[in-house]
């Protein structure tokens, strides 16, 4: 997409989704996250430092909130009227949410930020000039800054071999986020492309996805009625384009974070059980 | 090879010893010649005929983070190895992997690796050729008496657990340590006393309901991405699987548990005792199948004296001993908590009879079966040779020692007094890839290549269905030329040892090329022996049905495991609690695993002592308070965290930090618990009773910042984790 095509486009690009959206997706890259089974663990944070090119900031810069965990498993306790909390802990893994309507789009003084036609919220580094207006803006606090060029610091050969060349390193100034692996969707599209078929449901995942030991996340195309992610979807009876779901069974598992916002968030949650003995 | 050698020793030598009669008809090899063997080596590791710029590929081989076995996928590409992911072909992580296998790579282009062979001189280690070296090691070792050898190393399977005994063989010694912080051995010895085997196959995800004291299977227990699939598949049934947990701290699966309770360090046997009691009284069922002194332990310890000593309610524990009665098959399961005490041992198989009690062997733990191939499945790590190496050394019993993959110098309490020991050692030889504690007081070091650069096979002690061996090959070129693997550094010391056999084998490779051709086709599949060995390279792994073995169920009778309940001293039990992550303070120097936050705490990059906020405003302290941790053997000093998950008389301090030297990520960052711990052994097994230590905690009245993930602990009203109560999740979509 062209700055030009952007600009003379723009009311097309703002046009809710309620109106339709701005048009026709050729995917809608969506994720479900089932609380009850994810543990906590960390292996999908850990594995997207590995795919993304993620920068290791260190202790003290963590300390200033200046970590680049672009997906982070967050722990919270529930309980605090108790003397232990007696039901666990809630994790809670969380990254960019792909908002359809997102917060942090429509802020960006230079258009770094935009949806894709896969309906991804994308960002374009070198457009970037780090007002950092889409962060501020984000209700889910995903987005992170380049402070400093880390890669200064954070590769010191040879882990500088470990880079992904598949993507970039970014460079100081600039707003980065979690991209669904957009590197691992571009491989598959070309690859369905040379191979003249159609991208189909299983030809690619996240890193987190991949990674995560009990299979909680699941990633794919919601648009594709027959993936796995849509019939996930459709079988807690959670869908876009609401601030909130109405289900017929509203027994049922399934939320998105922060939708009365009228985000229109791509991930969908399912609840965390817990059994009172 | 020459021809002299018979068939029994021939198998002994390709680690294939110990073939049962149902795999006799194994052939010796006539279609691989040494010559062929080498070319290889060659074609595997030039990487030019693979490499089609800007395209990856992945390649198969074994994770090597912890023990469990996990297969591994690496992405290449242009000649790097760039990702690891799990293969999907391995029934123990089915294509997943943790976030220590996912560090892997770190390792591998670790900045702080040790590129030449070094040797002390004038005191200080000085880089020297590996001619040097070696030949340094092999006149030591050759003017020791064989006995006089010794290897200390992690647990090792797999061909180059072969060759370590081999290589002990030749020279006469039976000294092989084998030293695990983390490991599950008084568990494993309970199951071999009562079941005849020391790794039977826990079925969580065919289990009810599980109760588990402190075993953390989805964090640091015996193969945790293994047991991580089937908790989902356990949380995923018609009803959903129960899941118990009751220990001193936190851990990862007690964050996961629908009810977790906090336990004072060595009640856990009594809680047992409790519920069997309650079973036996209200559930009708049977204690007289068990030895007499052990029905009278059982009925020594009424629900209400249990109560009275441990500080769980009669209640819980009623409503415990009734859902365990109700949601059957179920499971119940001890972990170091349990273990790591003075009758450690009674309090595991006060546990485990309440498996037989409520029927759950043969049903949710069931037999591994039983592996062919004894030499291959190695040897699993305690620390009760921590002790009998010490021991060893001591009385000078011990000329040269090899270290490979433990860090005993970090891992062994000050009051082991391990330095001095090792001062009555002449030559230690350190087999690493970095400068860690041993390494760096070793008297040679042998640089090591990364498990990405390497061959090597695996047999993890814990198995699924299908006994995974884990085949290992190189998915790059060496980084560092100098640098060798462990298995040819073994084939060398194996030809001065023992020539004859040996001297054949141009290096591991060919040996592990022999090792498959001789391997006998039963177990390795249809095909010529190109092909079988191809696929194996291929899958990364060669699946083997294990023979069909019942488990049969003997009680041991086993002594009070009365607990040190003890409050009135004014200190706490130490628990020394283990990372998924750190680990035993091996991953440290991995800068992924430094900055991932602790699971429970969110701490990142250090040291921390978990204290209840009961216990905190009794002692004056607040987050962030540095205190001092001191008990009968020393002091540390570390900041405080609050937390809740604790049992108000323990104090939690994780292991992993606190290295001497460990590289630019690890040094001088954080305490070591393990260096204040009392020498305690473990009555019956002699392993190091880990959670048997008391501390007195004071305030320094420094503080300093806590670095953590998160602002907040609560979600404060937000709709985050949203929390379904189990009863309109069964009827939403259970069954």
């Amino acid at each position: 997409m062209s700055l030009d095509n952007l600009l003379s486009n723009w009311s097309q690009y703002r046009k809710g989704h309620e109106e339709g959206g701005f048009h026709d997706y050729e995917h809608r890259w969506g994720m479900a996250i089932d609380l009850d089974i994810c543990t906590g663990c960390n292996a999908c944070s850990t594995a997207c430092y590995a795919e993304n090119n993620l920068a290791v900031v260190g202790q003290e810069r963590f300390e200033k909130g200046q970590a680049m965990h672009w997906l982070r498993v967050e722990r919270y306790w529930d309980q605090s009227e108790l003397d232990h909390p007696e039901q666990g802990a809630s994790f809670l893994p969380m990254m960019c949410q792909q908002c359809d309507a997102a917060t942090c789009e429509p802020v960006c003084p230079v258009a770094a930020t935009y949806h894709t036609p896969d309906g991804l919220n994308a960002q374009v580094y070198n457009r970037c000039i780090g007002s950092r207006y889409c962060s501020n803006n984000c209700p889910f606090r995903v987005r992170y800054f380049n402070f400093y060029s880390y890669y200064e610091s954070s590769w010191p050969e040879p882990l500088n071999m470990q880079l992904n060349p598949d993507i970039t390193v970014r460079d100081k100034g600039v707003m980065e986020k979690c991209t669904f692996c957009v590197q691992r969707l571009k491989s598959a599209k070309d690859k369905a492309k040379m191979e003249n078929r159609k991208l189909e449901d299983g030809d690619v995942t996240t890193a987190c996805a991949q990674a995560c030991p009990t299979n909680a996340i699941v990633f794919g195309d919601w648009q594709d009625e027959n993936s796995q992610v849509a019939k996930l979807w459709n079988k807690y009876e959670v869908t876009r384009a609401v601030t909130k779901q109405k289900k017929d069974n509203p027994e049922k598992r399934g939320y998105r974070i922060f939708e009365e916002l009228n985000v229109d968030p791509s991930i969908m949650y399912l609840e965390r059980v817990r059994e009172k003995v | 090879m020459s021809g002299t050698i018979d068939r029994r020793s021939f198998l002994k030598i390709m680690g294939w010893g110990g073939v049962g009669t149902a795999l006799s008809g194994c052939d010796l090899p006539t279609t691989v010649t040494l010559e062929e063997g080498k070319e290889e080596v060659m074609s595997y590791l030039m990487p030019e005929e693979y490499v089609i710029p800007g395209v990856g590929v992945w390649y198969a081989s074994t994770c090597t983070q912890c023990n469990a076995g996990c297969g591994a996928y690496g992405r290449v590409r242009e000649g790097r190895v760039l990702k690891l992911e799990g293969n999907p072909e391995s029934s123990i992580n089915n294509g997943n992997l943790c976030l220590m296998g996912q560090a892997g790579l770190q390792g591998h282009y670790n900045p702080d690796r040790i590129q030449s062979p070094m040797m002390r001189e004038g005191g200080k280690l000085v880089s020297v050729s590996w001619e040097k070296a070696m030949n340094a090691v092999k006149a030591k070792v050759s003017a020791a008496k064989g006995d006089q050898v010794a290897w200390f190393t992690g647990s090792l399977s797999g061909h180059q657990a072969a060759l370590v005994a081999n290589h002990l063989d030749a020279l006469g010694s039976k000294n092989h340590y084998v030293h695990e912080t983390i490991n599950n051995s008084v568990w494993q010895s309970v199951c071999n006393d009562t079941l005849g085997e020391a790794n039977p196959r826990l079925r969580i995800d065919k289990a009810q309901m599980v109760l588990s004291f402190g075993a953390d299977f989805l964090g640091t227990w015996v193969s945790p991405v293994h047991f991580s699939g089937e908790y989902a598949k356990f949380r995923k049934q018609e009803r959903r699987g129960l899941l118990v947990q009751i220990e001193p701290k936190m851990s990862l699966t007690g964050a996961n548990a629908d009810l977790w309770l906090p336990s004072l360090p060595g009640s856990e046997g009594l809680i047992a005792l409790g519920i069997a009691n309650i079973l036996a009284k209200n559930h009708n069922k049977d204690i007289s199948q068990f030895p007499s002194s052990v029905q009278s332990l059982i009925n020594k310890y009424d629900a209400a004296t249990v109560a009275q000593k441990t500080g769980i309610d009669e209640k819980r524990l009623k409503r415990i001993a009734e859902l365990l009665d109700e949601r059957s098959p179920s499971l119940v399961l001890a972990g170091a908590p349990v273990e790591g005490h003075a009758n450690g041992y009674n309090a595991v198989a006060a546990v485990m009879l309440l498996n037989q009690l409520l029927g759950n062997i043969g049903s949710t733990i069931e037999s591994a079966g039983e592996f062919p191939f004894k030499q291959m499945q190695g040897v699993t790590g305690g620390t009760g040779d921590l002790f009998n190496f010490i021991q060893a050394a001591k009385n000078k019993q011990l000329a040269v020692a090899f270290f490979h993959g433990a860090n005993p110098k970090y891992a062994a309490p000050a009051a082991l007094d391990y330095d001095s020991a090792l001062g009555n050692v002449p030559f230690k030889v350190a087999i690493a890839q970095f400068l860690d504690e041993t390494t760096a007081a070793a008297d040679v070091v042998l640089p090591l290549a990364s498990y990405l650069e390497d061959w090597g096979t695996h047999v993890a002690a814990y198995q699924p269905e299908q006994t995974v061996i884990g085949v290992q090959q190189p998915l790059m070129e060496k980084l560092y030329p100098e640098t060798h693997g462990l298995g040819d550094i073994l084939i060398d010391l194996l030809k001065a040892a023992n020539e004859n056999e040996y001297s054949g084998f141009a290096d591991y490779y060919a040996y592990l090329r022999q090792a498959h051709a001789a391997m006998p086709s039963q177990a390795k599949g249809n095909g010529s022996d190109e092909q079988t060995w191809n696929t194996a390279l291929q899958k990364g792994l060669i699946n083997i049905t294990p023979g069909i073995k019942q488990l049969s169920f003997s009680t041991v009778s086993f002594d009070d495991p009365a607990a040190d309940t003890d409050d009135s001293a004014s200190t706490l039990f130490l628990a020394p609690s283990a990372r998924l992550g750190l680990w035993d303070g091996r991953h440290a120097n991995l800068p992924w695993l430094q900055e991932a936050p602790d699971q429970i705490s969110k701490l990142v990059w250090d040291s921390w002592a978990e204290i209840h906020p009961s216990t905190a405003a009794k002692l004056g302290i607040k987050a962030g308070s540095i205190v001092s941790v001191k008990s009968e053997h020393g002091a540390v000093k570390v900041k405080a965290i609050l937390l809740k998950s604790i049992h108000p008389n323990v104090i939690a301090i994780p292991m992993g930090q606190g290295h001497e030297t460990y590289g630019r990520y690890a040094e001088g960052r954080g305490v070591n618990p393990l260096k204040i711990l009392n020498p305690t052994k473990e009555e019956k097994t002699g392993e190091l009773a880990m959670y048997a230590t008391r501390v007195s905690v004071t305030n320094t009245n420094q503080s300093e910042v806590v670095v953590k993930m998160g602002s907040s602990d609560t979600q404060a009203g937000r709709r985050l984790v949203v929390t379904m109560p189990v009863e309109q999740y069964q009827r939403s979509e259970g069954a």
